[in-house]
């Protein structure tokens, strides 16, 4: 039940070792106005973020993981 | 310059990586980190408030311990 003002962007994710990274970003991210969500992952060194467009872009919140001390890479879009 | 004394809730390389970084990119003059025992001396005339903001924006807690 996704409402119209949502996006998911998945944010690739270098420097995390260990879960406590993992719940770190978790923890933090979705405090940012406009994350709704944030599900990482160690194995895959990424996360997908739920955002409302109106609120927050993917560069905002790449911005924000590389504020916590990581290194964020937004997908290369194939246009 | 003074010497700080920090307690960061670091567990692994990855998060005192990511503490490092932040002091870094703030251009701290010196720091050294102890994992084991998640502890953080920083070396800057910067003030308390500020350095512990900064810190905690690693996600982690962060404990002032003093001048060290």
């Amino acid at each position: 039940s996704a409402s119209p003002l949502m996006s998911v962007i998945t944010i690739h994710i270098e420097g995390m070792t260990c879960n406590s990274c993992v719940q770190s970003i978790e923890g933090m991210i979705p405090q940012k106005k406009g994350v709704m969500s944030a599900q990482v992952s160690l194995t895959d060194h990424s996360g997908v973020f739920e955002y409302d467009p109106l609120l927050t872009t993917p560069e905002e919140l790449r911005e924000a993981i590389e504020d916590m001390g990581f290194d964020a890479f937004l997908p290369v879009t194939n246009s | 310059m003074t010497r700080h004394e920090f307690e960061v809730a670091m567990t692994c390389e990855g998060c005192s990586g990511a503490v490092s970084r932040i002091l870094n990119k703030l251009g701290v003059e010196t720091f050294e980190i102890d994992l084991p025992k998640k502890l953080v001396w920083i070396e800057s005339d910067k003030d308390v408030q500020f350095l512990t903001e900064a810190l905690k924006k690693s996600g982690k807690e962060v404990k002032y311990v003093g001048t060290k």
